[in-house]
Order: C-alpha cells, then structure tokens, then sequence
C-alpha cells in the first residue's frame, strides 16, 4: 500500500538577516543588508504508512517544525521530493488541504472575539462539510474533549487548556486523513496533556488517521507512538522504534537497590546517585542479569528495581550522536524535558 | 458559489464581532459626519471665493466628494483591515492557518476582518453624491448609473490591487505598517478632483496611486464629464493592475518563509 507520507532526500534552506547589535550597525544594514544562508533541513528521507502515529523529535532548531511546515504545504522544500496522500504539498491544492490538518501548540487559529461554536460553524463553510457529517463530527469530537460548556463562550475567555481542546476539535472537524501536530500539550498541565494523549489515541483508533507529532514532553513520545524519527542539525540519526533506539544509542540498564546497611557498590558499574543506603547504579545492558544477582548473593538488599534508561536521556544521547551515530557516553545530570 | 459561502460566513462573523461593540456604531457614525462636515465647510469656502475649479463646479466636487468619501469608507470597512491583520500574522506567524486552509490564500486575506459599522461612511458618502447629481429636471439616467456602477467597481480593484501589491511586500521585508500611512495620505488627495493638479502629480494620481480612475472618473461619469470609452480603458488597466497583483502574491507565497516555531 501506498504510504500515506513519503519524502526523498528534502533540503530546506532559508535566507535570514543577521547584523552586529547596537544602533550604527542597525543604521549600516539599512544600506547594506546581510543574510546567511541557513540549512534547515537535509538529505531527509521518511515513509509513514496509513494509520501510523510517529514522533518526531530533535532539539530546539533541529528542523522538525521546518519538516512539519514542508508537509503541509506551508513551505516550499529548496529540493527534494515530498508526497504526502499522493500529493504534492507545495502545490496547495484544495483536495490535499481538505485532508489535512495542522495543530500547532500556543498558536490559535479561532476567531477570538466570538463563541467556539461560531468558529465551529465557519470551519464548516470553509471544509464545506454537509450539515450532517458536521453534527455528528462535531457531537464526538464535543464528546471526546469534553467542550458542552465551552461551545458558547467566546475564545478569549477560554483557559489554555480549553483553548487547545476547542482548537483540537476544530482541526478534526473535517475528518483530516493525515494530522501534523507541532507540540500539541506545551505549556499545558500535566492533567491536560493526559487527556490530550489519551484523546489523540482514541481518534486514531477510532479513525485511522495518520499522525506525525513533534514534543519535547517524552510522555508524549512514549504513550503515543511506537515510532520515533530523530532529527538533529537538519538530518535524521535515527528512524525506528523505541526499543530499538534504546538498544543502540543508550546501551545500559539503571539499577535501583535499597540495602540493609550502607556499602560501597562502585565495584560493580557507576555511581548515579547515592542517599546512603539507596543507590543507584548504571550498568552495560548484558551484565545487568550478572550483576543483579551478586547484589542479591552479596549485600542486604531490601529492594531492587533493574529499569531501561529514562527516554529523556535516550533522546539526548541520540541527539548528542547526532547524523552518524556512533556510541556515546550516558548523559549527566541535565536532561530533556 | 463556495467563494459566495466563504465571504458571507465571514461576514456574519464580522457582524458578530462587531455587534459585541455597539459604541463603536455611535462613534464610527459621529466620526463620519465630523469628517463630512470638515470636508462640506472646506469647499463652501472655497466656493465663496471662485465659481468653478478648472472647469469643475461646485456640484461636480460635491460629487467627487461623495465618491471620495464612499470609497474610503469600502476601503476602511474591507480593505485596510485585512490588509493590517495579513500584516501581523505574518510578523506574529499566524499566517500559516491562513495557508492551510482548502480556500485560496488571497481571496483568505482579502475577506478574513469586515469592519461594519464603516458602512456608515458608505452611507454618508452615497447621500452626498446622491444629492450632488440630482437636481430638479436632471435625473440620473439607468445606463449613467449602471456606468457610474461599473467604474466605481473599477476604481475599487485598481486601489485593493495597489494595497495588496504594496502589502505583499511583507514577505520579503516583514514589518512594512508605513504601507497604511502612505496609502491613507495619497488618499486625502483624492478629495478633489485629479484634474486640478500639476502634471506629474496628476500622472503619479493616475498611474501610480490610481485614485484619478478610483474616485475622479466616477465622479466623471455622473456628471457627464466622461464617456464610456475612457470607462472601458479604465476596465483594461484595472486588469493590468488586478493580474500584477496576483502574480506578484503568488511570488510572495513562494518566498514565505514562515515565522519561529
């Protein structure tokens, strides 16, 4: 089957204007402007079956937004192919845009002064979605976010989280096959990126729709997609799922032992933390099972959990790999949010 | 029929906005008149003094000003507001909403912010006119109307043509809010008829800015100062201008660069 997302080795390069701080320098570019040419993207490659919820992640300025914008038709790529439904994004073509839909975290694309259903009625002009198919979209997706008493308060009085699902819902309206989400939950409480995820899961299953998704909240990453694509300086470094990222860029497992008396386990692989009698230890992936075990044979232990390293520190470390992804250390005590 | 849809939807969402501010109704209506009234006063002075302004006489300004205010008030109600908030978004990155939507992107933001109650100035200014070409025993025919109708159709797209090429510009340099200022200077020339003008303004009034087709031609018309051939020639630069327009949007569109995640 046709992939429902297919791109072949996009480049993305902008033009931006850069000039020293302070007023002489801002009254010489007046006169004689700079630009430098900045790569966004490069040599990226990527399919997405139908139905597929993939994250897409890289550090701030990796080119993931950038990538989202090529996809939908918001940016021309500089070269490369992109088929997204079997079409051409750049091209804009009303029967592309009418199955596509893009929900972009902190931005709101609702009419402010009015109620949400108002903003409602207008995406149904604009989708041009006959009434029924519009009532019974509209009565789930209300449903599933939970918006009956939102529908008649004008925007501007809406919390952020309302917004988002009033937003959320309003994207859905027209049954988009294919949905791009730029960081869905930032700045939202931990309560609402919940339901956010847990909705977000529920119309895919219900609908199949295809999902790509970029956040920096790896709670985001984990409950929702199998697949992760990791992108840094313009280039993907890796492009499968989440055991299989683990396994190649963080290589250890994390063992947490409350012991009966303090001791010093250094012996056995490295310190993370120590709060006398509870510590942690990072260990090679194959000597875990060896370890655990003289542990237990060896020391007092009271409890012993042997976990994978925290997806924070995975992505970092793949981030830190970057294009060519040779093994590296394991991260200290900074972290991806 | 869809683009019908699409522009009285956000008509009605216009109008919703807008009726959430009545006092904006009272103080847009007082504005007009106050404007009107400067405008009236103006030319009562100078009329007091001279009897005719090469070749056009007082009903004939009267009538130049009844376009003039007319016109402005479709500027200020359709025009000068889409054409502010197309410039914001592209400063603040809301634009992208605007092209991912199944309609086209011109057409989007051209018609996305209505502000209503400067119909009044439409209102004011069709009275005014009304009352400047209609005199006892001097009736308006229907063919002058229907060509008064066509050239001011004209005179619209020439003048939504010249904002939107200069507006389009901010893809390229981004902030370009200045746009407003000039366009709404060049404007107040308009006031009086482009006839009266030295020759290199009058040229730059007609070619450049067009208010002489926008606002003086039909005026003209009304007052059987003009025929429908210059009328038709009028038609064939407003094609010009509306297809330089579109091309150089879609030129723009291609150099969008979108603003920071």
């Amino acid at each position: 089957m046709e992939p429902a997302i297919r791109v072949a080795r996009l480049c993305k390069t902008f033009s931006v204007p850069e000039r020293d701080p302070g007023v002489r320098a801002a009254l010489a570019a007046l006169f004689h402007r700079k630009t430098r040419e900045v790569t966004a993207v490069v040599d990226v490659s990527l399919e997405i079956a139908s139905g597929e919820i993939v994250g897409f992640l890289g550090p701030n300025g990796a080119g993931k937004t950038t990538t989202l914008k090529v996809l939908s038709g918001l940016l021309h790529p500089t070269s490369g192919d992109v088929r997204v439904l079997g079409h051409v994004p750049a091209m804009r073509e009303t029967a592309y845009l009418c199955e596509i839909a893009l929900v972009m975290g902190n931005r709101n694309q609702l009419q402010w002064d009015i109620p949400v259903a108002d903003s409602f009625l207008l995406h149904r002009t604009i989708y041009r979605i006959p009434w029924a198919d519009f009532r019974r979209r509209r009565d789930e997706l209300v449903a599933l976010l939970e918006l009956e008493d939102l529908l008649r308060k004008p925007v501007r009085n809406l919390s952020l989280g309302e917004r988002m699902r009033a937003e959320l819902a309003a994207s859905l309206l027209h049954a988009p096959r294919v949905l791009f989400f730029d960081e869905p939950t930032l700045g939202l409480d931990v309560v609402m990126q919940k339901r956010m995820r847990e909705f977000v899961a529920e119309y895919n299953r219900r609908h199949g729709a295809t999902i790509l998704l970029t956040s920096h909240y790896m709670a985001d990453v984990s409950t929702l997609c199998r697949r992760v694509i990791v992108i840094h300086r313009g280039r993907i470094c890796f492009d499968g799922d989440l055991e299989t990222l683990s396994d190649e860029v963080a290589a250890y497992k994390e063992i947490w032992v409350t012991l009966g008396e303090p001791a010093d386990l250094s012996m056995y692989g490295e310190i993370r933390s120590c709060d006398g009698v509870r510590i942690a230890l990072r260990v090679p992936k194959a000597s875990a099972p060896g370890v655990t075990a003289r542990l237990l044979q060896n020391h007092p232990v009271l409890d012993l959990t042997v976990e994978d390293p925290p997806l924070e520190d995975v992505i970092e470390m793949a981030f830190r790999a970057g294009p060519s992804a040779p093994d590296v250390a394991p991260p200290s005590e900074d972290r991806v949010r | 029929m869809h683009v019908v849809r699409v522009v009285l939807a956000f008509l009605r969402v216009a109008a919703l906005n807008e009726l959430q501010y009545r006092a904006n109704f009272v103080l847009q209506l007082i504005q007009s008149l106050l404007a009107l009234g400067t405008g009236l006063v103006i030319l009562a002075l100078v009329f007091d003094q001279v009897t005719d302004l090469n070749g056009w006489t007082h009903p004939q300004i009267l009538a130049v000003m009844g376009v003039h205010v007319m016109m402005g008030g479709l500027i200020q109600m359709v025009i000068q507001p889409n054409i502010l908030q197309f410039m914001a978004d592209i400063e603040e990155g809301t634009f992208d909403y605007v092209l991912t939507r199944p309609v086209d992107a011109q057409l989007l933001v051209s018609i996305r912010s209505f502000r209503i109650w400067q119909a009044t100035d439409v209102l004011v200014g069709a009275v005014v006119l009304i009352i400047a070409v209609t005199r006892p025993g001097h009736a308006v025919e229907p063919a002058t109307a229907m060509l008064f109708a066509a050239s001011f159709l004209v005179g619209w797209a020439m003048l939504y043509s010249v904002w939107l090429i200069l507006a389009t510009t901010a893809f390229w340099f981004v902030h370009v809010d200045q746009i407003v200022d000039l366009l709404n200077g060049f404007y107040q020339a308009g006031r009086w008829p482009v006839g009266i003008y030295p020759g290199w303004l009058r040229h730059g009034l007609t070619f450049l800015v067009p208010l002489a087709y926008a606002i003086t031609v039909p005026a003209e018309v009304l007052t059987s100062k003009v025929s429908a051939g210059a009328v038709a020639g009028a038609a064939a630069f407003a094609v010009v201008l509306v297809a330089l327009a579109r091309w150089f949007w879609r030129a723009g569109l291609r150099r969008y660069a979108s603003a920071s995640s």
